[in-house]
C-alpha cells in the first residue's frame, strides 16, 4: 500500500474518531473507547506510512514547530554563569581534533592579492572597524581549555586562545538593536549567524591560536569562532567578518536543515 | 452487572492511551537515536580510548534507524523526546494519584513469588502461583521500565545541554559516560520491551484486549489457562460455560 494511501485512511480513521466523539446523541463512554482504539490505530498507520525515510510530509510542520519551542527553551536555559571546562584527565585532542571546511581544497587566506588579513566588525555598530591579530590581541587575551561538541556526537578537548568576542563588542559599540551576530568566512562564503546571548557569552572568542600554537589552516587560521556553548557548525572558521544584525540570517549547515540555534 | 469480578475496565483509559503513545514515541526515539548515533558510532572522546564498548566505530543497521539523515533524526528525537515525557509523566502521575502503584512497586516477597514464576515457566512447577493483578515478573518488570526510561530522560537532557546544565553532565561523569549512559539505559528498556511484546503474544495475548478497550475476563487469563510462552493459549473448557454450537471443539 502506497504511503498516500496510508495517510489518507489515517485522516479518514482520526475523522471518524473525532465525528464519534463529538457526536450528541453516542454514549459518551464508548464513544470515548472507540475514539482511543482508533487514535492508536491512526498513529500505528502513520507511523507505518513514514517507516521507511525522513517521515510523514504531514509532521514536517509538527517538527517545525516543536524545533522552535525547543530553542526557546534551550534561550530559557542559556547562562553566562555556566562555563565549560575540559575534564582534568582528559587528552587534549592535538592533530586528532577533526578537521573539516567546505572548499575543495584547505582554505588558505591570500595576503597578496586580498592584502593583510583584518577581522572586519560591523553592521549595527557605533565604530565599525577592522583589527590585526595584533590589534585584537591588544583588547584582551583569554585562554581556555573546553570541549568541542559536533552535532555528530563526539567530542574533543583543546586549548584555545583568543579574544571574548565581547570585549570586542564593547570596543566597537554595539546597537541595542543588534540581536543576531553574523560570523562570515573565505571558506566558500560559509557563515553561521548566532543569538546575541550566546556570542556575548565569557566563553565565546575569536580564537588564533590552538594548543599552545597559532592556528593552522587546517583549524581555520588566520583567525575563528570558537565557544563550547555551541555545537561546531556555528563556529566559523576562517574568519572574516563579525556583523552584527537585527534578524537573523540563516547559516550554511541551518540552510540545510540543521538546527539554526545549535547550543549546547 | 457482569461475571467478572472487576467492575471496570482493566486498565484505566489514561493508562491505555498513555501505553500505546508511549509504544510510538520510544519506536521513534529509538529509530531516530540509532541515527543519530550513527553519524559518531563511537563514544571515545578525539584522541582517546574508551574502555567499555566493543563495538567501537560499528555502524548500526540503516534498516533499524528512522528520519533518513542526521538533521532529520535529530528533528524527530527533539520533538518526540516531549511527547514522551508528557505521556510518561501523566502515566506516573495518574498511577501514583490513582493508586495503582501499588499493583507495581516492588514488596517483600515478591523475589520469592519471582522465583516461584520461574519454576512454573521452567515446569518444575506445575500449577500457576496465584498472584494480584500481575505476576511477580511482570510487576518488577513493569517497575523497573519506567526507571530506566527515567535514566534515559536524564543522560538524554545531560548530552542536549552538556554546558548550559553542565551540572548534570557532570553528575553522569561527563559527556562521554552520559552518552554511554543514554545509550545502555536505552538498550535495556529496549531489551525489556521486546520481552514484554514477546511475553504478551505468547502468554496473555488475551492482554492486548485490555490494553485497548479495557475489556478483560478471568476466564482467559494465564492463570484460568495455566499458561507458559506459547502453551495453554487457548481458554480451558469449563462445563459452565455455554460453547457455541457452530465451532466443533478442539
Amino acid at each position: 500500500m502506497s504511503s498516500r494511501i496510508l495517510r489518507l485512511k489515517t485522516v479518514a480513521l482520526i475523522d471518524r474518531g473525532i465525528e464519534r466523539l463529538t457526536a450528541r446523541d453516542s454514549q459518551a463512554p464508548v464513544a470515548r473507547r472507540q475514539f482511543l482504539s482508533v487514535s492508536a490505530t491512526s498513529l500505528a498507520a502513520a507511523f507505518l506510512a513514514g517507516c521507511d525515510a525522513a517521515g510523514p510530509r504531514g509532521a514536517e510542520r509538527a517538527l517545525a514547530y516543536a524545533a522552535r519551542k525547543n530553542e526557546s527553551v534551550e534561550r530559557w536555559l542559556l547562562r553566562h554563569t555556566s562555563m565549560d571546562r575540559g575534564s582534568p584527565g582528559a587528552i587534549v585532542a592535538g592533530n586528532r581534533f577533526p578537521s573539516y571546511f567546505v572548499s575543495d581544497t584547505v582554505p588558505l587566506f591570500d595576503a597578496t592579492r586580498a592584502g593583510p588579513w583584518a577581522l572586519e566588525v560591523s553592521g549595527l555598530v557605533q565604530r565599525p572597524a577592522r583589527f590585526s591579530i595584533p590589534q585584537l590581541m591588544g583588547l584582551a587575551q583569554q585562554t581556555q581549555r573546553v570541549n568541542h561538541f559536533c552535532v555528530e556526537g563526539w567530542n574533543a578537548v583543546a586549548e584555545f586562545h583568543g579574544v571574548p568576542l565581547r570585549e570586542l563588542a564593547r570596543a566597537v559599540g554595539v546597537s541595542p538593536d543588534a540581536q543576531i551576530v553574523d560570523f562570515q568566512s573565505f571558506d566558500d562564503g560559509y557563515h553561521e549567524s548566532w543569538d546575541i546571548e550566546s556570542a556575548m557569552h565569557p566563553q565565546t572568542l575569536i580564537v588564533f591560536g590552538k594548543d599552545g600554537q597559532p592556528l593552522t589552516p587546517a583549524y581555520g587560521a588566520p583567525a575563528r569562532v570558537h565557544s563550547p556553548i555551541k555545537l561546531g557548525y556555528k563556529n566559523t572558521k576562517y574568519l572574516t567578518k563579525v556583523v552584527f544584525m537585527a534578524e537573523r540570517n540563516g547559516g550554511y549547515w541551518s540552510d540545510k536543515g540543521y538546527e539554526w540555534y545549535g547550543g549546547t | 452487572m457482569s461475571a467478572s469480578r472487576h467492575a471496570g475496565p482493566r486498565h484505566h483509559w489514561i493508562v491505555r492511551a498513555t501505553h500505546w503513545i508511549n509504544a510510538v514515541a520510544f519506536t521513534i526515539m529509538v529509530g531516530s537515536g540509532l541515527r543519530i548515533f550513527n553519524a559518531y558510532p563511537a563514544f571515545a572522546r578525539k584522541g582517546e580510548q574508551f574502555c567499555c564498548y566493543p563495538f567501537e566505530g560499528m555502524r548500526v543497521p540503516a534498516w533499524l534507524t528512522f528520519g533518513a539523515w542526521l538533521g532529520g533524526a535529530r528533528h524527530w528525537h527533539f520533538a518526540m523526546m516531549w511527547v514522551l515525557v508528557i505521556t510518561g509523566l501523566i502515566y506516573v502521575g495518574f498511577i501514583y494519584l490513582h493508586g495503582e502503584w501499588r499493583d507495581l512497586v516492588p514488596r517483600r516477597g515478591d523475589a520469592r513469588d519471582a522465583w516461584q514464576m520461574v519454576r512454573f515457566y521452567l515446569f518444575v512447577r506445575k500449577d500457576h502461583p496465584p498472584h494480584g493483578k500481575h505476576n511477580a515478573l511482570q510487576k518488577t518488570t513493569y517497575f523497573v521500565m519506567p526507571v530506566v526510561a527515567a535514566l534515559i530522560v536524564v543522560s538524554g537532557i545531560a548530552i542536549w545541554k552538556p554546558v548550559s546544565l553542565g551540572w548534570l553532565t557532570n553528575l553522569l561523569g561527563g559527556y562521554v559516560w552520559a552518552r554511554y549512559w543514554h545509550f545502555t539505559s536505552m538498550l535495556a528498556l529496549v531489551a525489556l520491551s521486546l520481552v514484554h511484546v514477546f511475553m504478551v503474544l505468547t502468554v496473555d495475548p488475551y492482554s492486548l484486549r485490555s490494553m485497548i478497550t479495557g475489556g478483560h475476563s478471568e476466564r482467559l487469563s494465564p492463570i484460568a489457562r495455566n499458561a507458559r510462552p506459547l502453551l495453554g493459549l487457548l481458554p480451558r473448557r469449563q462445563p459452565a460455560a455455554p460453547i457455541p454450537p457452530k465451532e466443533p471443539s478442539a
